[in-house]
């Protein structure tokens, strides 16, 4: 590490035996010159998509008015104190995900067509989308940081096999597509995302991962003399920044060394590798935890996240439901099963609460984290009982750099692409498009403020 | 890849500017007749009048026909909501008319409006280039048939699109243009309001044109006797009213629009074509065919043998009851095993 420049550089790493880790945006970074002036200029833009599959109780998701957002539906309700950071977009479209002649299977399109904007070819064996619109900002980013993107999910990763009506497992359980033939599945395992992140590829050899799991070594001691030469340099405030970020990478590694001890209490019921969290809003944490640090430690601007997998039957037995998400949703009118989705929708809304608490409570220069993000929450398809495809559950989280006045409901024309939206988020990810996917113009910004 | 077993009927666009007369409302009444009869599936609706009320004329048509949408939170299987109306937004949104005011100011007894609809606002509408190019790319190929009656501001824009002219020639058969006089003559309101976007039309749309001129419209009228005694099975009928509202009654009205569609459904036997030819606009409006061998326009002429005839099928169509929306498949499903039934594409009714 150079730590000699008058400015910090912002790919500074602290390097160690087989790890690397990368550092928060720190005042030292700026030049002295220019702080104040320069803060918020260099603070990158980041991209996130929390994808949550089978539908949405819409109106239990849906403000039942236009402009200021004041009390929250139910579901949203955990949203309530960040209500101030989002944005409630109502009558987007993906008309991609429809059937448009191909029959049954609006799970294996809707999440097929999320990010793609493409009507995906119906097989289970040659699959066919389209690069999703994080990947072509992730292209544009390379070499700006560590990784072009990140892909993160909290359930199955299967690639192949039929998981919606001839869909390939490859539509519903992925977000991002490289290409329109190579899906880029998530990481699920706590312990791979953390190597992938602090690791050092392939200096970490299978050794040395077995010694520092066997001495269980926090990946901050192998760091730890270039954290020392570092805050020899650091002003107070940049240290305790550093403490706090330091101590949140601390706190990961002990949630996955829980979470490995635990293991043999794992649900019997429920298909997990080795270190996953039973809980899920333990995994989501954890993860969600991940993620946080590398944007923070400019790791990577763009992540995609599949909170679980599309048409996912997993239960919620952490909630008290133990009938599957997915025929829940078919609910046919039934009070209770409606209420069942309900409890579901909330509970994963509380969790992306959780997350953007974090996000808001993290300095960078002087912004918060969550100023220098947009991060879209939301589902390919709106009412999971009949498989609609319009009117998206779709909140948009951070205000891109002050681009976006947030805070808001805004609504829509009735059929408005999905894509206009994709096409005005790259746009301010730094990346010009005429179309995408079947966008018909950019969701104007101008709407948004 | 196109999944499904039996090919539907076909699949009608229809872009009027409905409320500026009666013709259009007339035609949509039509449509829904042969919508009943399996003959035809309304897959888009808009209106090219810049006019909430003119959008809400057509929802009120929708529901008045197609029923309305199920309750919320009812079971519906995977039954699809109304299709959308169209409208551009670009307006000043407020237009309105005779027709129009006659139709959503109506109250009952009781003081409440008459007739239901759900467009207060714009974003109660949807984008009308959206909304048709989606209804067109749930069609089979060739099995859409798209009925304009108004400015071609709509289409132009559905051109436009990436791969829009790609879309329209492999899912559209046939354009039937409710505008101009042929082969030449008086000057057409619904060209004049967007001569450049009616010439663009007219020499890029990408497959065959159809026209029903002003001449169809006056030589085969809709006949008001009609309106007087075969509407009356609804203590309150939307196109009556429209239909009175127009002009002083009792009087025929012209039926360009009303034309255009029989001829989309129903091509044979009812008119006869031109000779193949190119229409062409002049900058005052005025249409003007010039016949060529390989041209891509044609337009409708007046078989004075079937002139009763069609204009019998205008009334018997226009009048006929609203079918309610069933789909026997999926209840057969239901009922033998309890599960829900596949779902259909969207905007199929």
């Amino acid at each position: 590490m150079t730590i000699m420049r008058k400015a910090l550089h912002r790919r500074s790493f602290l390097r160690g035996v087989g790890a690397a880790v990368g550092l928060p945006f720190l005042d030292a970074m700026v030049p002295a010159m220019a702080i104040g002036q320069a803060r918020a200029a260099r603070a990158p833009l980041r991209m996130a998509f929390a994808y949550v599959p089978n539908g949405i109780i819409m109106n239990q998701w849906n403000p039942g008015y236009e402009g200021t957002l004041g009390e929250l539906p139910r579901i949203l309700k955990a949203m309530e104190p960040h209500r101030d950071d989002i944005l409630v977009l109502g009558n987007l479209t993906h008309n991609t995900g429809r059937a448009l002649l191909d029959g049954a299977g609006d799970h294996g399109r809707c999440s097929g067509s999320y990010l793609t904007g493409i009507q995906v070819k119906k097989t289970t064996v040659d699959i066919k989308a389209g690069v999703s619109c994080d990947q072509i900002v992730a292209r544009r980013l390379a070499g700006q940081t560590r990784f072009p993107s990140l892909e993160v999910g909290l359930e199955d990763a299967r690639q192949a096999g039929d998981c919606d009506s001839g869909y390939s497992c490859a539509y519903t359980n992925n977000l991002a597509w490289k290409s329109e033939t190579q899906p880029l599945p998530p990481i699920l395992d706590p312990r791979a995302l953390f190597e992938r992140l602090f690791g050092n590829g392939a200096a970490l050899n299978p050794e040395a991962r077995a010694r520092q799991s066997d001495y269980r070594r926090s990946i901050l001691d192998f760091v730890s003399e270039d954290t020392r030469k570092l805050e020899a340099t650091l002003g107070p405030t940049d240290r305790r920044k550093l403490d706090e970020y330091l101590s949140s990478i601390r706190e990961v590694e002990g949630q996955i060394e829980r979470a490995e001890k635990t293991n043999a209490q794992i649900d019997p019921h429920m298909e997990k590798p080795y270190g996953v969290p039973a809980d899920f809003a333990e995994h989501f944490k954890l993860m969600t935890a991940m993620i946080t640090i590398a944007f923070q430690a400019d790791l990577t601007r763009v992540v995609t996240f599949m909170m679980t997998r599309e048409g996912t039957s997993r239960p919620y037995r952490e909630i008290g439901i133990s009938d599957g998400h997915h025929p829940c949703t078919h609910h046919q009118g039934k009070p209770d099963l409606i209420e069942k989705v309900t409890q579901i929708n909330t509970y994963h809304a509380t969790q992306m609460a959780g997350w953007v608490e974090t996000l808001k409570s993290i300095r960078e220069g002087d912004r918060r984290l969550l100023d220098n993000m947009m991060v879209v929450y939301g589902a390919g398809l709106s009412d999971g009982n009949r498989h609609l495809h319009e009117d998206l559950p779709t909140l948009l989280i951070g205000n891109a750099g002050g681009a976006i006045r947030t805070g808001r409901r805004v609504v829509y024309r009735k059929e408005t692409p999905m894509c206009n939206l994709h096409l005005a988020m790259m746009e301010r990810m730094g990346v010009h498009m005429e179309h995408f996917g079947d966008s018909t113009g950019q969701l104007s910004f101008a709407d948004l403020t | 890849m196109q999944f499904q077993q039996v090919k539907p009927s076909v699949g009608i666009v229809f872009d009027s500017d409905l409320g500026n007369g009666v013709d259009a409302a007339l035609a949509l009444a039509l449509l829904y007749g042969l919508e009943g009869k399996g003959e035809a599936r309304l897959i888009s609706n808009s209106t090219s009048m810049s006019s909430l009320k003119s959008a809400a004329f057509a929802d009120v048509l929708a529901k008045f026909y197609a029923g309305p949408p199920p309750a919320a939170g009812a079971f519906a299987g995977f039954e699809r909501p109304l299709p959308p109306i169209g409208m551009p937004g670009d307006g000043d949104l407020s237009g309105d008319t005779a027709v129009l005011k006659a139709v959503l100011e109506k109250t009952t007894p009781e003081g409440m409006p008459a007739y239901s609809h759900g467009i207060n606002r714009l974003n109660d509408t949807a984008d009308p280039v959206a909304l048709i190019r989606n209804a067109m790319t749930a069609q089979y190929d060739e099995n859409c048939m798209v009925v304009l009656a108004g400015p071609a501001i709509n289409l132009v824009k559905v051109m436009d699109l990436p791969g829009g002219l790609e879309l329209i020639r492999r899912k559209v058969k046939l354009l039937a243009l409710a505008a101009g006089s042929y082969p030449d003559g008086r000057t057409d309101p619904r060209v004049k309001a967007d001569v450049a976007a009616a010439k663009r039309l007219l020499s890029e749309w990408p497959t065959p044109i159809v026209a029903a001129g002003t001449e169809v419209g006056d030589g085969l009228p809709f006949p008001g006797s009609s309106i007087q005694k075969d509407f009356a099975w609804a203590p309150a009928h939307p196109i009556v009213d429209a239909y009175c509202a127009f002009r002083n009654m009792p009087y025929d009205a012209p039926a360009q629009v009303v034309a255009a569609v029989l001829y989309a459904v129903r091509p044979d036997g009812y008119f006869k074509l031109s000779a193949p030819g190119k229409i062409s606009v002049l900058e005052d409006g005025r249409t003007r065919f010039t016949p060529s061998a390989d041209g891509p326009h044609k337009y409708l002429v007046i078989d004075p043998a079937q002139k009763e005839r069609v204009i019998q099928t205008y009334a018997e169509l226009a009048s006929a009851k609203p079918v309610p929306r069933q789909n026997p498949r999926f209840r057969n499903n239901q009922k033998k095993n309890g599960a829900p039934p596949p779902p259909e594409p969207v905007n199929q009714k």
